[in-house]
């Protein structure tokens, strides 16, 4: 796939790193953990184990870990609905993610937020509105805020190809390009906007081209390429934090399933699901470690093993929680004062 | 020490002394920095404060919105000012859906200590699009607290209490009132508490329900029927959410008649929640029906001014509602 990161032909500063391994696995077993979660997820919903809804972001783990896998504890995420994992990769214990499916009294927002749209205040994931760019919007806002106050801290938010047609998305970005604010704008284009293909939704090829609008960096990456993914978050991120301002990475990635988990996704062709499944980023990546000999059969069992009993946990956990009393339906509408 | 200043005045005021007050309150908007406003609000606080702390913002409405609720939710303060109330349309997203719901879809896990001024209100000559209210869509929304002074004294105090609130309040400014209303502010710093309405007028025959501009139209026509010998309480909500429904109720109990007037449109308006309350919860008082002197079901206020005039509600108009009330 064509990159405007070089990556076809540069060596990756991943690779070249000193500790490679340690984070090369690392990444690693972060995509099989939203890997596993996200499939436990859907497998959930089918059993009726949960109502609402789930929106699979399987097939796009590279573009989700790759950029949020090197943030730091104080910085923040401003998710979407295709974004449940995030909150995995920043740090939120998996017993909580299981509870937000259940809307479990022991979820972060208590029951409140529907399944996907999760967010986890301690560690800074913003818990996203369903309005698509309805988080981007607010988290530029926290990007403006926390330039204010002089903190070296960034925000990543995700959104998909869709969002990017939003007058509160041209908003955004114009607003962080003035003011060069610490964000990076991931935008994880898997070609479909629920039904809508990409061909309706712009006249782009590259929709890293729309940073060029906003006076800031944009760049396409390979999204289901994890290392350059990474890499290119990484220095979007190191940009951000030293005052540069803002970066777009447009990740060209592809959702495997329907749009949700009520949606047979009928508009796309067997062939095109098909192609994108041989470029499963998990399999990519699993070959390139297996190559380095960093991966070893042994290792990939062990890794499964400990993600299954800790999604097990973390289910019976939500399983055995409670939904919250009727009582707190007013709770939260105003601050306690 | 209290001064005599205009309702402009009293707000620009709160503005300078809440910054001077907290590092962490700063204002952003379209046109207020250099230029110090459309009406002249933030006159004085560019050269005073800087553009750090007085921003004037790209052409959006609702990126206006969505980044001060960003900036609350890391702690600061912003007074963000929307020039017209016609024109908040594009925050619709911002305030209805990301200010109002952060708090609850959150559980409390993040807040939004935000403040709204809104300019608004017709009289002016200001036509359709500089004209409408509009507060109403916003009374609709549980999280957002809805506030409109009609004194000078009230701007001050209910300005400071808003940026100081810990959740959304959304700041109707009428723009008729900048320069007319006059009065008495102190010096010093105060509040007027969000949710308490005010009695500006005692009287035993009826009570008057109203907020904002119409407050001294209401005034002036209730004097006019006290020479017939008709005396009509006057109520000023200044907050139109949550509503001091106690207030109202306590004077509907005693008066047992009710009038309410409004610029806003009639149809789904306060007084139609205001009807509501007192229908629920004081049927058996009333001995006669609850009157509505309102702005019309017309889109917006029309330009040509016959039909502002047509629109507006008028002393006139308001002393018509009485003389009907009083009848019964
Ligand atoms: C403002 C708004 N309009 C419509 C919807 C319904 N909706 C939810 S997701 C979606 C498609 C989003 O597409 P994209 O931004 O490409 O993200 P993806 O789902 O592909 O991850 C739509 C239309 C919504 N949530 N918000
Ligand atoms: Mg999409």
């Amino acid at each position: 796939m064509a990159s405007k990161s070089g990556r076809a032909v540069a060596e990756l500063e991943t690779e070249k790193s000193e500790n490679g391994r340690e984070l090369m696995l690392g990444l690693y077993q972060m995509l099989v953990k939203c890997r596993m979660c996200d499939e436990k997820a859907r497998i959930l919903f089918r059993q009726g184990k949960y109502a609402g809804n789930f929106y699979s972001g399987v097939g796009q783990e590279a573009a989700e870990v790759g950029a949020a896998y090197s943030l730091r504890e104080d910085d923040w995420i401003a998710p979407s609905h295709r974004d449940w994992t995030a909150n995995i990769i920043k740090g939120a214990p998996l017993k909580l993610c299981f509870a937000q499916l259940f809307g479990k009294a022991t979820s972060p927002d208590r029951g409140k937020s529907t399944p996907a749209h999760m967010g986890y205040p301690p560690i800074h994931t913003i818990t996203p509105a369903s309005s698509i760019a309805g988080q981007l919007a607010v988290g530029t806002g926290v990007a403006f805020g926390l330039k204010r106050l002089g903190r070296d801290t960034v925000v990543v938010s995700f959104f998909g190809d869709g969002a990017t047609s939003l007058g509160g998305f041209h908003e955004a970005l114009n607003f962080a390009g003035v003011h060069r604010l610490p964000i990076i704008y991931v935008c994880q284009n898997n070609l479909w906007a629920e039904s809508v293909p990409l061909r309706l939704q712009t006249a782009l090829t590259d929709l890293s081209d729309r940073a060029k609008a906003y006076g800031f960096p944009g760049v396409s990456v390979d999204g289901n390429d994890v290392m350059a993914v990474y890499d290119a978050a990484t220095k979007a991120i190191a940009r951000a934090r030293s005052g540069e301002g803002p970066t777009f990475i447009e990740c060209k990635t592809y959702r495997w399933y329907g749009h949700s988990e009520i949606d047979p996704a009928k508009y796309r062709t067997k062939e095109e699901v098909e192609a994108w499944k041989k470029r499963d980023p998990l399999v990519l990546f699993e070959k390139v470690l297996r190559d380095k000999k960093f991966l070893t059969d042994e290792l990939k069992d062990k890794i499964a093993k400990g993600i299954t009993q800790e999604i097990n946990e973390a289910v019976e956990f939500a399983e055995q929680s409670p939904y919250p009393d009727a009582s707190e339906l007013k709770d939260h509408i105003w601050a306690q004062e | 020490m209290a001064r005599t200043l205009t309702m402009i005045e009293a707000i620009t005021e709160a503005m300078a002394q809440e910054m001077e007050r907290d590092e962490r309150v700063f204002v952003m908007g379209e046109d207020i920095g250099l230029s110090g406003g459309v009406f002249k609000a933030t006159a004085g606080l560019y050269d005073k404060f800087g553009e750090e702390r007085v921003l004037d913002t790209p052409l959006a409405e609702g990126n206006i919105i969505a980044s001060a609720v960003g900036a609350s939710m890391v702690g600061l303060r912003p007074i963000a000012e929307i020039q017209f109330a016609d024109f908040i349309t594009p925050a619709m997203e911002s305030i209805v859906q990301q200010a109002s719901k952060i708090r609850y879809r959150s559980a409390g896990g993040y807040g939004c200590s935000l403040t709204v001024r809104i300019c608004c209100g017709g009289g002016t000559g200001g036509g359709l699009y500089h004209s409408q209210e509009n507060a109403a869509w916003f009374v609709h929304e549980p999280g957002l607290k809805v506030v409109m002074p009609s004194t000078p004294y009230d701007a001050k105090g209910l300005l400071l209490a808003a940026i100081r609130d810990p959740n959304p309040v959304l700041y109707f400014e009428h723009k008729k009132l900048y320069r007319t209303a006059k009065g008495d502010v102190p010096e010093g710093d105060y509040t007027v508490p969000i949710g308490k309405a005010e009695t500006r007028r005692q009287g035993r025959d009826m009570t008057v329900v109203t907020y904002g501009y119409m407050t001294p139209l209401c005034l002036e026509a209730a004097e006019q029927m006290s020479k017939s010998g008709v005396e009509a309480e006057v109520i000023d909500l200044r907050t139109l959410s949550p509503l001091d429904r106690d207030t109202v109720l306590e004077s509907v109990r005693r008066t047992n008649k009710c009038l309410i007037v409004h610029e806003d449109k009639r149809t789904l308006g306060i007084g139609g929640e205001i009807s509501a309350i007192i229908a629920e919860e004081a049927f058996e008082d009333l001995d006669g029906p609850i009157v509505r002197i309102t702005g019309p079901d017309v889109p917006a206020i029309p330009f040509a001014p016959p039909l502002e005039h047509a629109w507006m509600v008028n002393t006139e108009k308001i002393v018509a509602g009485m003389q009907k009330l009083a009848a019964y």
